[in-house]
């Protein structure tokens, strides 16, 4: 059978890498005595897949993964025993059983984020200017690939923009976002604002909390 | 505390593997700091990845914290980008655990075990602002050391306060013990030292003094005062199955350089190879039994999670319940997932077939170490380890579908020729040509061949001979580039200044030790890494304090010379060592131990003190 589990994951575990948080979940369900699927092959492997991969740095509180479970276990069950087993930072906040052919990769559509920054200079009117920056026509912006540096267009991938709490120098933005193969991530498009104004932000102190990913 | 952990959070975006520094690892201890009498900081003065990797500050780490009255928490030496902004924003060093400054402790203990990371040492007291001499440390914690390399204590005799020979577990509880007596008694740090010389393995370099002949060789090395032991015999763990192994690991976030369970099955080796310290100073045999280890590793792979457990010894193969044990652990979890791992690989078929069960659940790579290349070679290190060994193993591997081999081998051994140097490529291409025997062809194999630079040790019979030097070693690394052309084979090597340098620090006095506060003060540290390796400054260091380092390294030693470690007994006799450099030289073998004593001496080191019997 196979599960979905929703899982956030903050605190000190920002600082560990998407390949590090798959280990971490592995051992973790070992250490709860759950029985997943091994593939076959020299070097068998857990049958877990996961979303999108966050950035280092980056808190989640609604990302997934799935994973291939040899005989049944209640999903709450699941649930209660990982949690039990799972480090300080992580934890399952909602697991359900999906179709063996539901994958997870064709699922995720859409994620929502917050972000902080912090303001180097005064800004008069953010959530303003955040209009002006959406409303030009095109938002080109340079990102890396694999294939070298492309240019693309952020309109493309920004579904929603906007600044949702001001705390003295400490700004807090909402960016919903599509997610497809090779889409940028939300600090590319606080850095582009941060362009667009003339640099007011701290980028060195940016925090990045993906807070959910919208599965269809 | 909190303050100091929103500054250290500041800096982790900017750092390479920002986990190396914030701890939170399941099952790390927390402890409240304010309900223990004594608050100990176990020092690696190494990366976290290294650091972390190293079954002693397991079984310390949770040998110490399974006492009330004791919190240890880890330090490890910060990586050079951390270590210039935590500088630049003078930040201390400080513990994982609970994040605090490393000077507000009361212990620092380092563990040795390699010379070139000595610098390191120096380095992580400065970062806590504490001094790196020991007479300018009044009011600072006491720093301690222990480990393979404080056989030879004397290199860091003005740095370390507090030296433990021997095995950690069977000595550090009663230093504790001591530390918190002195403590609650407010008793002087000079009274606590002169307490503790006379725990047996315990050394307090301040009580003695080195003294030295025209020729610039060791006079004496004596106490200060009376009642201080003249010589420091080693502590030895005696029943090593009645003894603590943790039933617990701590499992890091990122990846470590022994990213496994480790499971000791025993300690001690009875080869008696002669280039090899490890095989002289944790004599005897000591084995767990077969149920123990069992028991251990069932709690260990319960309550880590983790894909492999690792048997671990100086030659886990010798285990002498080897066989069933390897078959049962792998019955038990393969359905887990759960592999077995053997960290060093005999050369012989039945190692083999041993691999071959491993593999059904991971895949593993063939190491082997003939470790010289010519049969007259093996003979004078004792390795007791033919061609013929070399040629049965690696045939039986690459029938059961093995592709890669990796031999390893050291250049610069006692009496070794270019004929030597050769045999090594010979073995390299013997190896080839097995293959070709079994595969018909040589596609798809790999041969990595690598050499490391040989280092004489002190307590091995190799102490009296020097190191070959530099330039040769350069040669025939050069002569080996040659011989090794072609696809199928690669070839390592290592950096020969690097080896020099370890020979003149695991040798050293209290000379060498000023040499190496020198070489830290203009800059040098992570000596081990070669993107961080200043040679030149090691140089620098040596020069101004007017010290020959090649005395030290290429001097070959008269048999009735003292040496600076000859204040510590591990046991193994002198005149056992000067018998088996006399046989080497000879090209004689002196035979396995467990199949009869060869009289190096450690049984008569204390009461109780058992060799392994067949």
């Amino acid at each position: 059978m196979k599960l979905r589990a929703k899982f956030k994951k903050d605190g000190d575990l920002r600082y560990i890498s998407h390949l590090d948080l798959m280990r971490t979940i592995e051992r973790a369900m070992r250490r709860a005595q759950i029985k997943f699927s091994l593939s076959k092959g020299f070097n068998p492997h857990p049958l877990i897949s996961f979303g999108p991969a966050l950035s280092m740095g980056a808190a989640t509180h609604g990302d997934y993964f799935d994973v291939v479970i040899e005989g049944k276990i209640e999903p709450e069950r699941f649930k209660r025993d990982l949690n039990k087993t799972l480090p300080n930072g992580l934890e399952i906040i909602d697991c359900y059983i999906v179709d063996d052919k539901d994958l997870l990769s064709d699922k995720v559509k859409e994620a929502e984020y917050t972000v902080d920054v912090y303001l180097m200079s005064y800004v008069i009117d953010l959530p303003d200017e955040i209009k002006r920056f959406l409303g030009r026509d095109e938002i080109l912006i340079e990102k890396e690939s694999k294939s070298g540096i492309k240019i693309i267009d952020l309109k493309n991938y920004i579904l929603d923009f906007k600044m949702i709490e001001a705390k003295g120098s400490k700004i807090t933005l909402y960016v919903k976002l599509k997610i497809s193969e090779g889409s940028p991530g939300p600090t590319y498009v606080v850095k582009a604002l941060d362009d667009f104004l003339g640099h007011v932000f701290d980028m060195e102190k940016i925090l990045i909390d993906r807070r959910n990913l919208i599965l269809n | 505390m909190s303050d100091l952990k929103n500054k250290i959070d500041d800096l982790l975006m900017k750092v390479n593997k920002p986990a190396r520094y914030t701890g939170g690892e399941i099952n790390s201890v927390t402890k409240d700091v304010n309900k223990v009498k004594i608050r100990f900081a176990f020092a690696f003065p190494d990366v976290y990845e290294v650091g972390m990797s190293h079954l002693g500050l397991k079984i310390l780490y949770s040998l110490m914290n399974e006492r009330d009255d004791t919190y240890c928490e880890r330090v490890f030496a910060p990586w050079v980008d951390m270590e210039s902004l935590m500088r630049e924003r003078d930040i201390p060093l400080f513990s994982l655990e609970t994040k605090t400054p490393l000077n507000m402790f009361d212990v620092i203990g380092f563990t040795l075990q390699y010379e070139l990371s000595y610098t390191n040492i120096l380095n992580m007291l400065d970062l806590s602002k504490i001094p790196v001499r020991s007479k300018d440390r009044k009011g600072y914690p006491l720093v301690i050391a222990g480990g393979p390399c404080a056989v030879n204590p004397a290199p860091l005799s003005d740095v370390v306060d507090l030296f433990v020979i021997g095995d950690g577990e069977e000595i550090i509880n009663e230093i504790l013990d001591l530390v918190i007596s002195c403590k609650k008694d407010n008793v002087p740090k000079e009274e606590l030292l002169r307490r503790a010389s006379k725990i047996q393995g315990a050394y307090v370099p301040s009580l003695y003094v080195e003294t030295y002949n025209d020729d610039n060789t060791i006079k004496s090395i004596k106490p200060v005062e009376d009642g201080i032991p003249v010589v420091i015999k080693r502590r030895i763990v005696k029943d090593l199955d009645k003894t603590y192994h943790p039933d617990k690991q701590i499992v890091p976030f990122i990846n470590i350089v022994h990213d496994r369970i480790v499971l000791e099955v025993f300690r001690g080796c009875t080869r008696g190879c002669r280039f090899c310290q490890a095989g002289m100073i944790y004599r005897p045999v000591r084995e767990r039994s077969k149920e123990t280890l069992i028991e251990l590793a069932d709690k260990l792979i319960k309550s880590t999670g983790y894909e492999e457990i690792s048997l671990t010894s100086l030659s886990t193969c010798d285990y002498s319940q080897i066989e069933s044990l390897v078959y049962d652990l792998i019955e038990k979890y393969k359905d887990m997932g759960t592999g077995v791992a053997l960290p060093s690989t005999r050369i012989d078929a039945f190692s083999v077939n041993l691999l071959n069960e491993i593999q059904k659940v991971r895949k593993t790579g063939l190491t082997l170490a003939p470790e010289a290349g010519t049969q007259r070679l093996r003979d004078v290190i004792n390795k007791g380890v033919t061609e013929e060994d070399l040629v049965n193993s690696t045939k039986e591997a690459f029938k059961a579908g093995w592709k890669s081999v990796k031999l390893y081998f050291m250049l610069g051994l006692p009496t070794e020729t270019m004929e030597d140097v050769k045999g090594i490529s010979d073995l390299a291409h013997l190896v080839a040509d097995v293959y070709k025997d079994v595969n018909g062809t040589t596609r798809g194999l790999k041969i990595t061949v690598s050499t490391s630079t040989f280092v004489p040790k002190p307590f091995t019979p190799f102490q009296w001979y020097p190191q070959d030097d530099m330039e040769s070693i350069i040669n025939k690394q050069n002569y080996l580039k040659e011989l090794l052309r072609g696809k199928i084979f690669s070839y390592n090597w290592h950096e020969p200044n690097m080896s020099f340098l370890e020979a003149v620090i695991s040798k050293g006095d209290r000379k060498v030790g000023q040499a190496i506060i020198k070489a830290w003060e203009s800059g040098c540290k992570f000596d081990g890494w070669d993107e961080q390796f200043k040679f030149d400054k090691w140089l620098e260091a040596f020069e101004s304090i007017g010290v020959d380092p090649k005395f030290y390294a290429y001097k070959k030693r008269d048999f009735d010379e003292v040496f600076p470690w000859d204040i510590v007994d591990v046991g193994v006799r002198k005149d056992y060592l000067k018998r088996e450099y006399k046989k080497a030289i000879e090209g004689r073998l002196t035979g396995d131990c467990r199949l009869y004593c060869t009289g190096c001496g450690i049984k008569d080191l204390d009461e109780g003190v058992v060799c392994f019997e067949a």
